[in-house]
């Protein structure tokens, strides 16, 4: 149904017809009373007019949107700039007992607004005279540029403030940033970390904390008051890291090593206690830390043949197995061949051994067979199991993947079994040998503070508490007559192992250079610390008699670590030894020569 | 009786709004002291917090040592001087050794006060 028009539209088409034949003058004149009129019959004009300008003002903000697309720089507030530019509050990082390790001071920063800056050479001319330190022809581009907010300095002292406030420059203003301080200096300061300028997490625990999102320091309008963020506490005991720094220092000098390394393992919960590696660095300047291979933390970023140490894994193997017990006998009397290679001992009895005898005389040959009669494929489902073949991955974010074997043959678990052929982190063998020692709950270091129970949970058992138990009379007796005698100090009812490994020079193991280590625990019948001592390359000294073997160097200094960090984790030396060491052997008819003091 | 009204009214007036005026800068005044006193706060935290490290820089452990063995006639802790508590030897019965000497000395009777100018370092008569 369509509707004729009707009478009235026929008038509007005629008067709409009448207005465009008007004169452009006349339109001009009467557009302000046609625009305000409430006539009907001038809205087509007044509506194309409107449309008009809703595109035109439409265009302009297209226009503007573009170019503030385009622009790389979009102009911000100084609050917005400053905000974003200044360094954020961090927590303060504690020790297990509440000393300060890492907290934030307030310090002045100087920066310029470029755009209200007058004469810009004056400015730079006057800012370098106050600030010597600061580039001249870096800071005239930066205060060229048309940034709204750049840095001059950070971090002034109270008299260049004072003497840049005196300057009365326009556009150069003061802003307070948090700077972070590392009180101790270099002491732990691989477990600590350092930050940047800006106060971010570059290394360490600083960094682990950045990764867990308990700082964002670039959240504009970030707190920049300290006391609105709870101090993060480290299982690091600052006493005891002085203590291990220290005596490294002094064995580093003593033993002419290219480096030293150690670390005390709280083997209850996994806690590291201490951990030092020498060389090291200061976190409030560390410089050119991160390009220093010499400088990283060896315990978990470099990776080493562990040498005789690891005997007391093939030991624990072979011993929860089944396939031996503490009175097996090895045959030791002849060199073990293997295709071409031979395997000697370095100390060699050319005797049949029982289990201790191939642990406390560090027997090679002894240690292969041992590993041979639990086969290649249960050798590396064993190293699996105590975690020797992946990477170690604890709050630290620097960690080195094992250098496995591609090819592990017969040979390769010969080698293996008493330390050659498969380099892990000390941190990671420190691991396996807490587990062979605690009851055999394996649990992952931890840099943070843990309690035993949560430990255990998180903990899974990989070998038998007689197997265990086994070990702690092994290294027990390594200490009452092997190789590790120096650290055996009255009191502490002290076990270890010492490991001497020959450092591959030019393809082949080299007998001068080598790379010692040293672990003890304490006490053996019911352990508590583990410690570790390890020289990269320590030369023996004529009072030794010239041998540079790890019990004149590592286990010297672990000894002197025990008598001097004990007493500090409250542990006094027991007036005799304790009663019954090691039940489940005793009921065995094992283990009663422990403690018989003297080398056979 | 108006005009008296009136004036009353503009007293009132006056008076309230002086008195709003009074309340008003009193509340600025207070508000310019929170101000100041956060601010204040501000400055002693961070003072406090700069103090706190550099009471943890000087008493760090490897100053305190040099410090130590420089200034201090001490021997490092050996383990033979840890005892246990219980492994200390008892008390010894109270003995008054004064008493005694005095005892052995037989000046303890019933005059045992020594007259002046008969025991002592000053003689009476010079």
């Amino acid at each position: 149904m369509i509707e004729t028009p009707g009478p009235e539209a026929d008038e509007v088409a005629r008067r709409q017809g009448a207005a465009t034949r008007a004169g452009l003058v006349a339109r001009l004149g009467g557009l302000a009373s046609r625009l305000f009129s409430a006539r009907l019959d001038k809205s087509a004009g007044r509506i194309r007019f409107i449309a008009l300008a809703m595109a035109v003002a439409y265009l302009g903000i297209g226009v503007k949107l573009v170019s503030l697309g385009a622009s790389h720089d979009p102009p911000q507030t100084l609050k917005v700039a400053a905000d974003q530019a200044v360094s954020g509050a961090r927590p303060d990082l504690l020790d297990r007992n509440g000393e300060i390790l890492a907290t934030d001071v307030k310090t002045m920063s100087v920066f310029a607004e470029p755009r209200r800056i007058i004469d810009k050479d004056e400015a730079v001319e006057l800012i370098t005279a106050v600030l010597p330190d600061v580039d001249a022809k870096e800071l005239r581009e930066r205060l060229s540029s048309k940034k709204g907010f750049v840095w001059v300095k950070r971090q002034v002292t109270a008299k260049e403030q004072q003497e840049i406030f005196h300057l009365g420059l326009p556009g150069v203003g003061f802003l307070p940033e948090n700077k972070r301080v590392y009180p101790n200096g270099p002491i732990g300061a691989h477990v600590i970390g350092f930050v940047d300028t800006d106060n971010i997490g570059i290394a360490g625990m600083e960094k682990y904390l950045d990764q867990q999102s308990l700082t964002d320091p670039h959240v504009p309008g970030f707190v920049l008051d300290p006391t609105a963020l709870k101090p993060v506490r480290l299982s690091l005991d600052l006493k005891a890291t002085h203590a291990l720094r220290d005596e490294l220092v002094a064995g580093l000098a003593r033993f002419k090593a290219k480096a030293a390394a150690g670390a005390i393992l709280d083997v209850t919960t996994g806690e590291v206690i201490a951990l030092e590696s020498l060389p090291d660095f200061d976190p409030n300047d560390p410089g050119d830390f991160i390009k220093d291979p010499t400088r990283i933390n060896r315990l978990n970023v470099g990776v080493y043949e562990m040498g005789s140490t690891f005997k007391a894994l093939s030991l624990a193997m072979a011993l929860d197995s089944g396939k031996a017990t503490l009175n097996s006998r090895i045959d030791a009397r002849d060199s073990l061949r293997y295709g071409h290679f031979t395997i000697h001992d370095f100390h060699a009895t050319h005797r049949v051994l029982t289990v201790p005898e191939v642990f406390t005389h560090s027997s090679n040959i002894g240690a292969a067979r041992l590993a041979l009669m639990v086969g290649v494929e249960g050798h590396q489902a064993f190293l699996r199991k105590m975690g020797q073949l992946d990477r170690l991955r604890t709050e630290l974010p620097e960690s080195a993947e094992p250098l496995v074997p591609k090819h592990w043959g017969e040979l390769n678990t010969m080698t293996i079994a008493f330390g050659q052929g498969l380099n892990v982190a000390p941190l990671q063998a420190m691991m396996a040998v807490a587990a062979l020692i605690n009851g055999g709950n394996m649990m992952t270091p931890t840099f943070l503070p843990r309690a035993e129970a949560d430990a255990l949970a998180v903990s899974h058992a990989v070998i038998s508490p007689q197997t265990s138990e086994s070990m702690r009379y092994l290294m027990r007796s390594n200490a009452t007559h092997g190789s590790a005698g120096f650290a055996n100090i009255p009191g502490y009812y002290v076990g270890g192992k010492t490991g001497t490994a020959d450092k591959i020079v030019n393809g082949h193991y080299s007998q001068d250079r080598v790379f010692t280590t040293f672990m003890a625990i304490a006490p053996a019948d019911k352990p508590k610390y583990l410690y570790l001592v390890m020289y990269d390359e320590p030369q023996g000294l004529p009072e030794d008699g010239g041998y540079h073997t790890a019990a004149h160097n590592a286990g010297r200094t672990t000894g002197s670590l025990i008598t001097r960090v004990e007493p500090l984790e409250g542990v006094p030396p027991a007036d005799h030894f304790p009663d019954q060491p090691f039940p489940i052997l005793a009921r065995l008819g094992l283990g009663g020569d422990a403690d018989r003091v003297g080398k056979e | 009786m108006w005009r008296l009204l009136h004036v009353i009214a503009i007293a009132a007036l006056i008076g309230s709004a002086a008195y709003v005026y009074s309340v008003k800068y009193q509340t600025i005044y207070a508000s310019e002291q929170i101000v100041k006193t956060r601010h204040q706060i501000a400055k002693e935290r961070d003072a406090i917090n700069l103090l706190r490290a550099e009471f943890a820089h000087l008493t760090r452990p490897d100053r305190l040592q040099a410090l130590a063995d420089a200034q201090l006639d001490m021997q490092p802790l050996a383990l033979g001087q840890i005892v246990k508590a219980d492994d200390l030897p008892d008390h010894a019965p109270k003995v008054d050794s004064i008493g005694r000497k005095l005892e052995s000395l037989s000046l303890l009777g019933d005059s045992a006060t020594p007259s002046a100018g008969l025991t002592g370092a000053t003689p009476a008569v010079r």
